[in-house]
């Protein structure tokens, strides 16, 4: 803890502050806020009741109303702070006519007093509703969307590293006529937009009777331009004298790729890990199109569900939108060490 | 085994020839090193006879069979690469084993191979570490323990020791070579450094622009280079080449204005005499004068940059220390013997 604080309190000139102490402060501070500010909201406001999210103005705390069981009555009574001409006391809510209540003390459970609810304000303790986690999961689909959304964030992931790893090696490292040009090829995918080809991808999808399926929402998306041209990229680097060493080595040109080539990419597949498990687990669009039955929802189309075109249930959307967030979250977590790692080692020889 | 044989290799890259034609054999168990400047073609000419690289016309040979058009893998040769190309994320055991577990070598074996190859070179703490924690020697050692586990039929090392520091390689090259004693297997080695060139090898092969200029054994090619290329690359300093015209018999006039007498000498047409900075002596009625530019004391013997006439450079090597001022004129005198004569087309010229 004291070290995390030396760290956290380091300052340019030892003891002094310097003008560039505060800046660096101010903007790191301000980076912070706008950067995790909304995750924690988020986080936040996932665990807060309906009622407490449509309230103004809002609170950061998820709150919810401290009650006590009065003798006589049947169900617990909200408690409330009551300020008037009597002083300031906590009595329990009976029940409401307009805008008086009829409230009674805890201590005095046979006298009703009538308040005003001007005059008070109810009292409140942080709590959470984990049933806006809880519910989706039990009561609707959640568990089976997470699965759809867990295998085709996985298999769409396997086949991408190693379709495109594939592609990049021969791009790399074999000379042919009109590689070159293969390459361009492959880049200038990048400037069509899913939007633009989403008919024709949509035939050819239900042409191949893959509408309904996982696989629909896998396969197109396998062959990413990014990620060929990144391991491409990464690969140049490795030393042709590597492969000649291996080739003198008895190694086929399979061997070449899969033992030699694949294991010092390997910094660059985190990368690449890292977008595809990022890109298929937020895949929306291309998802709500080809599944349109709920046991194949994934989790981002499930998600939409809760956006009704009358209202939108925020205290769900929220808490999964929430739970969507985890895996990217933890990919990053254990991928992040893996890739500076590799950037540090490829500095080697 | 181990015979290399070479018959006018060619290689182009384009229109670019970089072989012209090589004819070349190799013994068995003889150490052979490829020496020249860079682009000289002597790294390509190694990359052919591994198979790593096509030739565009020739054959080549290994123990009297056609392999030209045999992939690298099965000419049974072993490579050791300049940068030492050790997998990175292998650790030293798994760099040696890779060969062999390619060739589906029973476990057993490829371990006691490994075992040999790392008593031999000293490399058996090293075994379970990665290329990334060795140092520049250790990597050398581990390269070569690599072609070693092979048994190959010949090495071929490209320039294995153009990476480590200068005390380094002095030891490593005497290593190399004791190591090739004692395995006898055919090496080719290729190099720039002349010096390592002539401590290390059996037959020297030195190469220009794509072409042999001459092969035989080091001292030979000191001793009697067959052109002024090959005059001027091996010895270190380099050997004094002199442009000159014959006047009358017995009697040259160097470029700049220094005559010569040399009777035993009967030649027509411009000639280039070239003398070893370590044939000529200070002597007070020799032939040649000299102003002195710079002396480069070693302690055991002085180098002497001095001018001839008309500013034509000249090199001395002098045993001890001599005292010389600097600027001053001095004599040297030669033994005519040790004077190496090449026509106008460079070629050597018999004298005597």
């Amino acid at each position: 803890m004291t070290r995390a604080w030396a760290f956290l309190s380091r300052r340019r000139a030892g003891s002094n502050w310097d003008w560039t102490d505060i800046v660096t402060f101010v903007w790191l501070g301000a980076g912070l806020f706008i950067v995790f500010g909304p995750a924690l909201w988020l986080v936040l406001s996932s665990l807060k009741s309906p009622a407490q999210l449509s309230e103004f103005p809002p609170t950061l705390m998820p709150y919810e109303a401290r009650s006590v069981i009065v003798a006589g009555y049947e169900n617990p009574l909200p408690l409330y702070k009551v300020t008037d001409d009597a002083g300031t006391r906590t009595l329990a809510e009976v029940r409401r006519v307009g805008t008086v209540a009829q409230m009674v003390d805890p201590a005095d459970p046979g006298t009703i007093q009538k308040i005003n609810i001007a005059n008070r304000t109810p009292e409140r303790d942080i709590g959470f509703s984990w049933s806006n986690y809880t519910d989706p999961f039990l009561k609707f689909d959640f568990l089976n969307y997470t699965k759809n959304s867990v295998f085709v964030t996985t298999m769409a992931t396997l086949i991408t590293l190693l379709t495109n790893s594939m592609a990049a090696f021969a791009l790399s490292k074999y000379e042919f006529r009109g590689r070159g040009f293969v390459i361009v090829l492959i880049v200038a995918t990048l400037m069509i937009p899913l939007s633009v080809i989403l008919v024709p991808l949509y035939s050819i999808i239900s042409g191949v009777g893959l509408i309904n399926s996982l696989w629909g929402v896998i396969l197109p998306t396998v062959a990413t331009p990014t990620g060929v041209f990144l391991l491409r990229q990464y690969m140049l680097t490795i030393p042709y004298e590597l492969l000649e060493a291996a080739r003198m080595d008895h190694a086929s040109e399979w061997q070449i790729y899969w033992r030699i080539v694949l294991p010092l990419t390997a910094p660059a597949l985190a990368v690449l890990a890292i977008f595809s498990v990022v890109w298929r687990w937020n895949d929306f669009l291309w998802p709500l199109i080809v599944l349109s039955r709920q046991e194949v929802y994934t989790l981002q189309v499930g998600l939409n569900a809760y956006a009704g075109e009358l209202n939108v249930q925020w205290h769900y959307l929220l808490a999964m939108t929430v739970m969507t967030m985890v895996p990217v979250v933890l990919v990053f977590i254990f991928l992040q060490r893996f890739i500076t790692a590799g950037i540090a080692g490829s500095g080697l020889k | 085994m181990g015979r290399i044989a070479l018959h006018n290799i060619r290689k182009a890259y384009g229109a670019v020839e970089v072989l012209k034609g090589i004819d070349l054999s190799i013994n068995e168990g003889e150490l052979v090193v490829f020496v020249g400047p860079s682009g000289c073609g002597k790294s390509t000419l190694l990359r052919m006879i591994s198979g790593l690289d096509r030739p565009t016309g020739g054959t080549i040979e290994i123990d009297g069979q056609d392999v030209t058009r045999r992939s690298a893998a099965d000419r049974g040769l072993a490579m050791v690469f300049q940068s030492y190309a050790l997998y990175p994320h292998m650790t030293v055991w798994q760099n040696m084993a890779f060969g062999l577990q390619n060739t589906r070598m029973p476990k057993a074996e490829i371990a006691e191979r490994i075992a040999d190859a790392a008593r031999l070179l000293e490399i058996e703490p090293l075994l379970d570490r990665r290329p990334g924690q060795l140092s520049g020697g250790q990597r050398q050692r581990v390269a070569i323990g690599r072609a070693i586990v092979r048994r190959p039929t010949a090495f071929l090392l490209d320039e294995p020791l153009s990476n480590l520091d200068a005390e380094l390689r002095v030891s490593m090259r005497a290593e190399l070579t004791a190591l090739h004693s004692r395995l006898g297997a055919t090496m080719i080695h290729v190099t720039h450094d002349q010096v390592e060139a002539m401590t290390m090898a059996d037959r020297i092969v030195v190469l220009r622009a794509g072409r042999v200029e001459q092969v035989d054994t080091p001292l030979n090619l000191y001793n009697v280079p067959n052109n002024l290329f090959v005059a001027g690359f091996i010895g270190a300093p380099g050997m004094n080449l002199w442009p000159a015209t014959p006047e009358t018999k017995g009697s040259f006039l160097l470029e700049g204005g220094t005559k010569l007498e040399l009777p035993h000498l009967d030649l027509a047409g411009p000639v280039t005499f070239g003398l070893r900075p370590q044939h000529l002596r200070l002597d007070e009625n020799g032939p040649l004068t000299a102003k002195v530019t710079l002396v480069e004391a070693l302690g055991a013997e002085s180098v002497v940059h001095a001018e001839l006439e008309g500013g034509v450079r000249l090199l001395a090597v002098l045993p001890g220390q001599p005292d010389l001022a600097l600027r001053s004129q001095i004599r040297f005198a030669f033994d005519p013997a040790a004077l190496h004569v090449f026509d106008a087309q460079g070629q050597r010229v018999k004298t005597g």
